[in-house]
């Protein structure tokens, strides 16, 4: 049984969503299954898991949990495009490992993997530092939208082509705390990107 | 990852989605070309080409051509059956098609309001409670 509250719990957030597309149960079992076969795979190997803020936190956070061997746990944050960022140029590090990792075994953690720009951008800063190992650990793919094959170790769940929030994923910054993934409904949407 | 092909500024994009698209290739570090190649798809009995399909971006590290589309989804029927064409003449080519809902999403994404405006009234996504 879930630890977390019933959707009709998140009030507003709840009543915004169509329908529930995965369940916090769901989620909770396939991040178990994903921290066992970690455990298993990296064991004796003390692998640093690093993952992507904001989004990526909340599984970031239930995943090593779900882990029982040693690791270590470390965080980046780079500039997403945006009307703000996009005459800058390339993306900009906005908060970098604090240790280095040449020679650790390094295991990239992210919610969502859609075009794959992010990621490979990151994968590729990650790269130059020389690792003894890089593999990458994926809770959401939307392969249909991948612009950049990104080769995916471990991943939890294949998502359709829908605006969809919860479990990090947000809407203009809300509905991260939702504990399921849902579809944003169309009028929410709409209203939103409407200015009202 | 250096850029050289890419220049959104001087290229002469048919749609201002593409030339939003380019921008987020570019700030990525993803090379593109804009309309690089025409395919055939029919010819009529003297070999004169009767029916051609340009996809708007061509990603080379990827070797990944991509088509972005704006129509609705019911209008995109003669869209999706060039593509079909294409795949079946040329299945060596890799082509992705952004419908307007990917690039709506994309647009929310990334906090362009005043294209994903432009994007909305969609049937894509639709309310199934």
């Amino acid at each position: 049984m879930s630890h977390y509250y019933p959707p009709e719990k998140y009030g507003q957030l709840n009543d915004d969503v169509s329908r529930v597309l995965l369940s916090t149960e769901e989620i909770e079992q396939r991040v178990r299954e994903l921290g066992d076969q970690i455990s298993r795979d990296y064991v004796e190997l003390n692998p640093l898991l690093v993952g992507v803020l904001k989004g990526g936190m909340t599984f970031m956070a239930d995943l090593l949990r779900m882990i029982t061997i040693p690791i270590e746990v470390d965080f980046m944050a780079v500039s997403s495009y945006s009307r703000e960022t996009r005459d800058r140029g390339l993306v900009r590090m906005q908060k970098d490992l604090d240790e280095p990792i040449n020679g650790r075994h390094v295991l990239f953690i992210e919610h969502i993997i859609d075009t794959g720009l992010t990621l490979n951008y990151l994968l590729h800063n990650l790269k130059v530092r020389n690792p003894a190992s890089l593999k990458v650990c994926v809770l959401f793919d939307k392969s249909r939208r991948r612009l950049v094959d990104v080769p995916l170790a471990y991943k939890g769940f294949d998502l359709p082509d829908r605006f969809v929030v919860g479990y990090g994923l947000d809407f203009r910054e809300r509905y991260r705390n939702l504990p399921y993934v849902g579809i944003l409904k169309s009028e929410v949407l709409h209203a939103n990107n409407n200015g009202s | 990852m250096n850029n050289p092909q890419s220049q959104p500024d001087s290229t002469a994009f048919v749609h201002p989605i593409e030339a939003e698209f380019a921008r987020i290739l570019d700030y990525y570090g993803i090379q593109w070309e804009y309309e690089p190649h025409t395919f055939t798809l029919t010819t009529d009995d003297e070999g004169n080409v009767t029916e051609a399909f340009s996809p708007d971006f061509y990603l080379p590290q990827q070797d990944l051509y991509v088509e972005l589309t704006i129509m609705r989804p019911k209008l995109i029927t003669k869209k999706n059956r060039k593509i079909q064409r294409l795949q079946e003449l040329y299945p060596h080519i890799n082509i992705k098609l952004f419908k307007r809902s990917d690039l709506r999403d994309m647009m929310i994404k990334y906090g362009i309001d005043e294209q994903a405006a432009n994007l909305l009234g969609t049937d894509a996504q639709t309310n199934e409670s």
